[in-house]
């Protein structure tokens, strides 16, 4: 497999980055929510690897955990945690992201009780405020030192402000590197799609950043010899629940729309905005973390967070939007509610969908995208 | 996003039941007035609030209600609209509906509801206010949020942490006391708060006794205690309440003649349908003694002078409310509570009548269950049903359900003996 395609093709949970970290005796843990600051797990010299389910097929056996009315993301996530394909890790860090982030923590500390009740598997969740004001900050400040000092624990490896702080410039590099990634996006005919994209902010997440940052720089570099994007009939932008199968942009870019940016969290809202040191490491992670717009979990970021998605559909000279809910993901689902009038009044044609973690229904979501694109170019 | 105003008035016509009720109670059965007493005061305050020149606050869970009537406030809980009109499926899917048309139809519809009825114009004045928190759940964090937006009036949002230790407290304590900016006001209405919650505890512990004394339905009405705790009227029901429980038990009197089954629904009431229990009592002898999410102990204010303990123990009462006591935070607190029920009540049938809207309680309901059949070697009896929206599933489909577990316990019984 060539550099490139490691990122563009998608490297798979278990890649052989994870396989290599191990084999130095090195341990990786996995996180549920972006609002984990993996910095600080890095700074302990842990590989921190956020939990997906990307092609999972199957969930059944999480759903006789979970019941079939919960979301089927975070039901596939606790399916892979007890298949055995995430065996490799030492451990989890979870935040109360959404209700269902949580449900997937609890039901892994009971289904795989044999795993998480050892002393060698770390288990922790940190509490993340779910609104962004002065009261709130010291509140998850302490939660991420609670972490540090669990963590401190677990490795061994005293957190020093110094790691800390080359940590998270690792993890600002990675920002920028992803945010030039969005910048070739914008052009008339970019040279990469929206899976293929997608694929690499996956890599990101499963991967040692150092190496990722390097593999990414080297594709920047060759970016411009790639064949451009040209047949396409349609700009989207990509906004809704958590999506981490390339697959699912693929089937609505097979029938012409490109998706050239997004919302979501595993894509752009992943990492994006630097952490702007003020002070010390936790607080300038906790004030990043908190104030940064990611997900309508947060109760009064929602304003946030369509200023940003409006001003990246304009900056990326988007034609639609295709907002595709996770079936019983209420916060995403709900978003509706805050969302609708205003895209109406922007007028930006939206296709919104609702979906399910397993790729059942390709067949509707193809004649679903290509009626909406054909809307869009009927528009035009 | 405005429905098409009507003249139909929310608040009378919630007042207008509650009356009709009132004098069929009072006529058929004068000594249960005080179930209905309860219910006359709560929506009357709400109705005349205004022509009494007060405020109305609007709040969501955690909501400080004792604070509000410090203030001479009227506190008016989003989400009694939904538990009061569950058992009107006509007008609960009215506002089910409205509300579809922009949130998921898997939304749960006591937010739904909530939603409908404010986008309806149906409520007839804006509150003055609204005070709500990040609890319980997803649903209520798209509802509450919204409803400020949509009404446009101050309001106080209140991160609330999903663990209940120390912190967790000492976080919620500095909230409460942005909320209120000065105190000695409160101090008498801390006194009555206190009292309700001594009161709920003891007639939570009479339910212990076999048999039962009091009947499941008034486990549902019980739910009124957020919008009212530290309100002359809410002390008045539960002394009326305790009386009559306190009676029964000194002549060992059961709610029903022959109490055959002493049961627990681990989540949800059935607000929509709360006949089923009346049911199970007349047909099984089956009393639900207590439910995951009702009321059985709560924190108590120790010195009302004492500043850093009021709002302490404001936020351990906030901790402690359902949704949020079993629900909301670690799977280990609900796994708590559902065991003392069942050892301190003495609970011999255990069923988890699941909304099908609060789903994250669903995704716990295995490690739930499997702890009753492990510790107690109680099978559990699982059944989704909608609390509030009751066009989800008819009283007959859910009695089928019910009685095909019961009869299989009873049949079950028969061949042990």
């Amino acid at each position: 497999m060539s550099k490139e395609s490691l990122l563009t093709d998608g490297i798979g949970i278990n890649n052989s980055f994870i396989e290599e970290w191990k084999q130095q005796g090195k341990k990786v843990l996995g996180t549920i929510c972006c609002y984990v600051p993996e910095e600080i797990l890095h700074a302990a010299g842990v590989l921190p690897v956020r939990i997906r389910a990307t092609g999972c097929t199957e969930n059944s056996a999480a759903e006789v955990w979970m019941s079939p009315f919960s979301c089927s993301f975070a039901r596939s996530c606790l399916e892979f945690l007890m298949n055995g394909t995430y065996d490799f890790l030492d451990g989890v860090v979870a935040t109360d992201g959404c209700l269902m982030a949580g449900r997937i923590y609890d039901n892994w500390r009971y289904a795989g009780k044999e795993k998480t009740g050892h002393k060698d598997y770390f288990m922790t969740m940190i509490g993340a405020p779910r609104l962004h004001k002065e009261k709130t900050l010291p509140f998850y400040i302490n939660e991420l030192k609670a972490l540090k000092e669990g963590l401190e624990e677990f490795t061994g490896t005293t957190i020093t402000e110094e790691r800390l702080r080359e940590s998270i410039a690792l993890y600002n590099e990675t920002r920028r590197l992803i945010r030039e990634l969005y910048e070739l996006r914008k052009q008339d005919n970019p040279v990469i799609s929206g899976s293929e994209a997608l694929n690499i902010t996956l890599a990101a997440m499963s991967m040692p950043k150092e190496k990722f940052n390097a593999l990414l720089k080297d594709f920047l570099a060759q970016a411009e010899k790639r064949e451009p994007v040209k047949d396409y009939r349609a700009r989207l932008m990509f906004i809704g629940s958590a999506l981490d199968d390339p697959e699912y942009l693929r089937v609505i870019e097979d029938k012409g729309g490109l998706v050239v940016t997004d919302m979501t969290c595993y894509g752009s809202r992943y990492l994006w905005e630097p952490v702007e040191m003020e002070g010390d490491g936790l607080s300038s992670l906790a004030k990043s973390y908190l104030s940064r717009p990611v997900c309508p979990r947060m109760c009064n970021l929602h304003n946030e967070l369509h200023d940003l998605m409006f001003q990246m559909a304009k900056d990326f000279r988007i034609d639609g939007i295709v907002y595709a809910k996770m079936k019983y993901c209420e916060v995403w689902g709900g978003e509706n509610v805050f969302l609708e009038e205003k895209v109406k009044k922007a007028n930006i044609p939206m296709l919104a969908l609702e979906r399910e973690e397993i790729m059942t229904n390709v067949g509707q979501l193809a004649v679903r995208a290509e009626a909406f694109i054909e809307m869009i170019e009927g528009g035009k | 996003m405005t429905e098409t105003k009507s003249d139909f008035n929310l608040y009378e016509y919630i007042c207008g039941t509650v009356d009709s009720i009132y004098k069929h109670v009072e006529k058929k059965a004068p000594q249960s007035l005080w179930t209905v007493d309860i219910q006359k005061a709560y929506w009357d305050s709400v109705a005349h609030a205004k022509e009494e020149g007060k405020m109305v606050v609007l709040g969501g869970a955690c909501a400080p209600v004792e604070l509000f009537y410090a203030f001479d406030m009227v506190p008016f809980l989003l989400d009694m609209i939904p538990t009061r009109i569950a058992s009107q499926p006509e007008l609960a899917g009215k506002y089910v509906d409205i509300a579809e048309k922009y949130v998921p139809s898997s939304m749960c519809a006591i937010d739904k509801v909530d939603l409908g009825a404010v986008l309806s114009g149906d409520i007839p004045a804006k509150p003055d206010c609204f005070v709500y928190s990040s609890v319980p759940c997803d649903n209520s964090r798209v509802a509450y949020p919204y409803i400020a937006d949509y009404y446009g009036v101050p309001s106080y949002c209140m991160d609330v942490p999903f663990r209940k230790d120390d912190n967790s407290y000492r976080y919620m304590a500095e909230q409460y006391k942005e909320i209120v900016e000065f105190f000695h006001q409160s101090i008498g209405l801390m006194e009555i708060s206190n009292k309700t919650n001594i009161l709920m505890k003891k007639i939570a512990d009479l339910r212990k006794n076999v048999p039962c004394p009091l009947p499941g339905k008034l486990l549902v009405l019980n739910e009124m205690i957020p919008t009212m705790v530290g309100h002359p009227a809410m002390l008045k029901y539960l002394e009326a309440q305790y009386a009559m429980g306190k009676y029964m038990v000194s002549k060992g009197l059961g709610v029903v003649k022959e109490e055959k089954f002493r049961v627990t629904w681990l989540q949800n009431m059935l607000w929509s349908n709360t006949g089923i229990l009346d049911w199970m009592e007349k047909e099984y002898g089956a009393v639900l003694v207590m439910d995951g999410f009702g009321y059985q102990e709560t924190a108590l204010f120790n010195d009302y002078y004492d500043k850093e303990d009021v709002f302490i123990t404001l936020a351990k009462k906030g901790l402690a409310l359902p949704m949020i006591h079993g629900a909301a935070g670690p799977v280990e607190d609900w796994i708590r509570m559902v065991d003392n029920i069942i050892e301190d009540y003495k609970v011999n049938v255990s069923m988890f009548i699941g909304h099908v809207g609060c789903k994250h309680t669903w995704a716990a309901g295995k490690i739930i269950s499997d702890m009753v059949q492990e510790k107690y070697g109680l099978p559990t009896l699982y059944l989704d049903v909608d609390a509030i929206d009751g066009r989800y599933k008819s009283t007959e489909e859910i009695k089928a359900v019910i009685a095909e577990y019961m009869d299989t316990i009873i049949e079950n019984q028969k061949v042990k003996s």
